[in-house]
């Protein structure tokens, strides 16, 4: 079960560091990413239903414990923190790479993660482990039923259809948003796994040179970030709440909203 | 040199759309980088579709063997590898489908290439290639390149690349041999699973009041609901407010939900990421609230409120029942 660390900027200003290579995120609330909380509820649920251990891993910096430990409060029973400052700047290639050298020696049937990253946008580390373990792999998985040594899965594709297939194990499964709802995490919960010891380990623990991974062991280098051009955007409607809605309301009669 | 491929796709036996995007965009990385492009199409009775793609493209190569008949990622990997490894360096345009997302990843490992997923646009450096794509929730933009290895793989973002005929003479077609090998196959389709039918009709709907992400719990529903009824309208939603359970699959609106064409749409708290916008089609009039005024969703819409839901959609719709009489 692969999980990733990332500043929340579904609902956040966001704005272009000095370097211009990536944006400000010293203000930036940091979360375990959307996708992958599902992925974490899938995987419990999962073995509640038919037993197993799951482990949790994440290439994250020192803040992400806090996620692990989430993990284990919502049922997970082992984490791993592959925290290193050899890591930073790593793409999908060099996470899928870091997490590989983790999970090689280490036997298992499923390996989850979320489909998608909301900082990179890049949705890729899932099909590289995959391809670098030798196992099949789907995305977009919105429904797992495991039995025999199967999965049996239906996964997303456009305009609302889906399609189900059958793929053996061990395999990996990109798990898409909606597959569950997340359980509340008591603080009992939290108070239960306060205590539970999360290895660290660093590149060399994984038998990783330093230029394996982050930004030396990527294949996408970001040469600049930048705001997208405004260009034709909305008129803004200003004023009081009372006079901007009153505007609205004559634009919309005008223009065939209210029937 | 480096050679241009373009991958087909295909849905029920028949060419997808976005397949001409992604000429266009190997068109335009042909016409940067030198050479022309070559089509790829595996498929099982693969005829009519390679004509139509020798039409625009001067080469088409095609695979045709009944395990294509479908899209399966793992027996596309294991047909694209030996075409690809024989014909370094490489590279590989797709569209960014859903289908594409299962297969992209897999198969840039297998092929040696570096993957950029998701790419606007193409630019060129002393003869290196660099492409546009999106990070953070898809507000900022980001230029990439690519290293360690000369083989590349993109997928484009649906849209980006609009397709003219060229207009030249038709290419050529050769048929190559299914390259499958007698590995078993780990990964197989069983079938499609169309979408669950509901109440709310919100494909044919004229006017449409869609919440995303910004709105609070189930139960300011209500309050969307209300103001959605005074405008003779019907409520929809972005992605999140399914995945949260706040509302039902057949009243999201994007390109994993329901496509759209109304004449009025009024987006509320949604942050307008492409996967939205994408299914909202026929040029409706677009009007946004939301706190944040670097939301994409502003970019899209032609009028907009920077402010509170709470505050804003209660008084919208005093003044509709005021304009109502």
């Amino acid at each position: 079960m692969c999980v990733k660390w990332r500043p929340d900027t579904s609902e956040a200003d966001v704005a272009v560091n000095k370097e211009g290579k990536d944006i400000n995120k010293a203000d930036l609330d940091y979360d375990i990413n959307d996708w992958d909380r599902f992925a974490v509820e899938e995987a419990v649920r999962i073995k509640e239903k038919i037993g197993g251990k799951v482990t949790v891993v994440s290439v994250a910096p020192e803040d992400g414990e806090s996620m692990l430990r989430e993990c284990l409060a919502r049922g997970a029973d082992e984490a791993f923190h592959l925290c290193d400052e050899a890591f930073e700047g790593s793409d999908g290639y060099a996470v899928a790479r870091t997490l590989v050298a983790f999970i090689k020696g280490r036997p298992c049937d499923l390996i989850l993660t979320g489909t998608l990253a909301d900082d990179d946008c890049g949705g890729q580390v899932g099909g590289m482990l995959a391809a670098m373990l030798g196992m099949p792999q789907s995305s977009l998985v919105h429904k797992v039923d495991i039995q025999d040594g199967r999965a049996n899965i239906v996964r997303e594709l456009e305009g609302g259809l889906s399609e189900a297939l059958e793929i053996d194990l061990p395999a990996v499964l990109s798990i898409a948003t909606g597959i569950n709802e997340p359980r509340f995490v008591s603080i009992r919960a939290v108070r239960k796994v306060a205590g539970l010891d999360i290895p660290v380990l660093t590149s060399g623990d994984v038998g990783l040179e330093q230029s394996q991974v982050g930004a030396a062991g990527s294949r996408i280098k970001i040469e600049k970030v930048f705001m997208p051009p405004e260009g034709e955007g909305a008129e803004i409607i200003t004023g009081s709440t009372e006079e901007a809605a009153g505007r609205l309301a004559q634009i919309l009669k005008e223009k065939g909203g209210i029937a | 040199m480096t050679q241009i491929f373009v991958l087909a796709e295909h849905r029920h036996g028949q060419l997808r759309d976005a397949t001409w995007e992604a000429i266009t965009a190997g068109r335009e990385l042909a016409g940067k980088l030198g050479g022309e492009p070559t089509c790829l199409l595996l498929g099982h009775n693969v005829d009519s579709m390679a004509d139509a793609l020798a039409k625009e493209c001067p080469k088409v190569l095609a695979v045709n063997d009944p395990w294509l008949e479908h899209f399966n990622s793992e027996v596309f990997v294991r047909a694209l590898v030996p075409i690809l490894k024989g014909r370094k360096p490489f590279i590989l345009v797709m569209c960014n489908s859903n289908s594409i997302l299962d297969l992209a990843a897999y198969l840039s490992v297998d092929v040696d290439a570096a993957l950029a997923t998701d790419c606007f646009g193409f630019e060129v450096a002393n003869g290196k290639l660099m492409a546009l794509r999106q990070m953070y929730s898809y507000k900022v933009n980001a230029l990439v390149s690519f290293k360690d290895t000369e083989n590349i793989v993109v997928t484009l973002r649906g849209g980006a690349f609009s397709f003219a005929p060229s207009g030249e003479p038709a290419g050529t077609v050769e048929t190559i041999p299914c390259p499958l090998g007698d590995e078993p196959i780990r990964k197989r389709f069983l079938n499609f699973v169309e979408a669950e039918k509901g109440d709310v009709d919100i494909a044919s709907a004229d006017i449409i009041v869609s919440v995303g992400r910004g709105i609070g719990d189930a139960e300011d529903l209500e309050m969307f609901q209300s103001l959605a009824d005074a405008m003779g309208g019907v409520l929809a939603c972005s992605r999140p407010i399914v995945d949260k359970g706040l509302l039902p699959k057949y009243q999201q609106v994007g390109t994993s939900g329901v496509e759209v064409k109304p004449k009025v749409y009024l987006a509320l708290g949604i942050s307008g990421a492409f996967q939205h916008l994408g299914g909202i089609k026929g040029n409706p009039l677009i009007v946004a609230v939301n706190k944040d005024p670097r939301a994409p969703i502003f970019r899209a819409a032609q009028y907009g409120i920077v402010g509170n839901l709470m505050d804003v959609v209660p008084a919208l719709e005093e003044k509709i029942k005021e304009l109502k009489g």
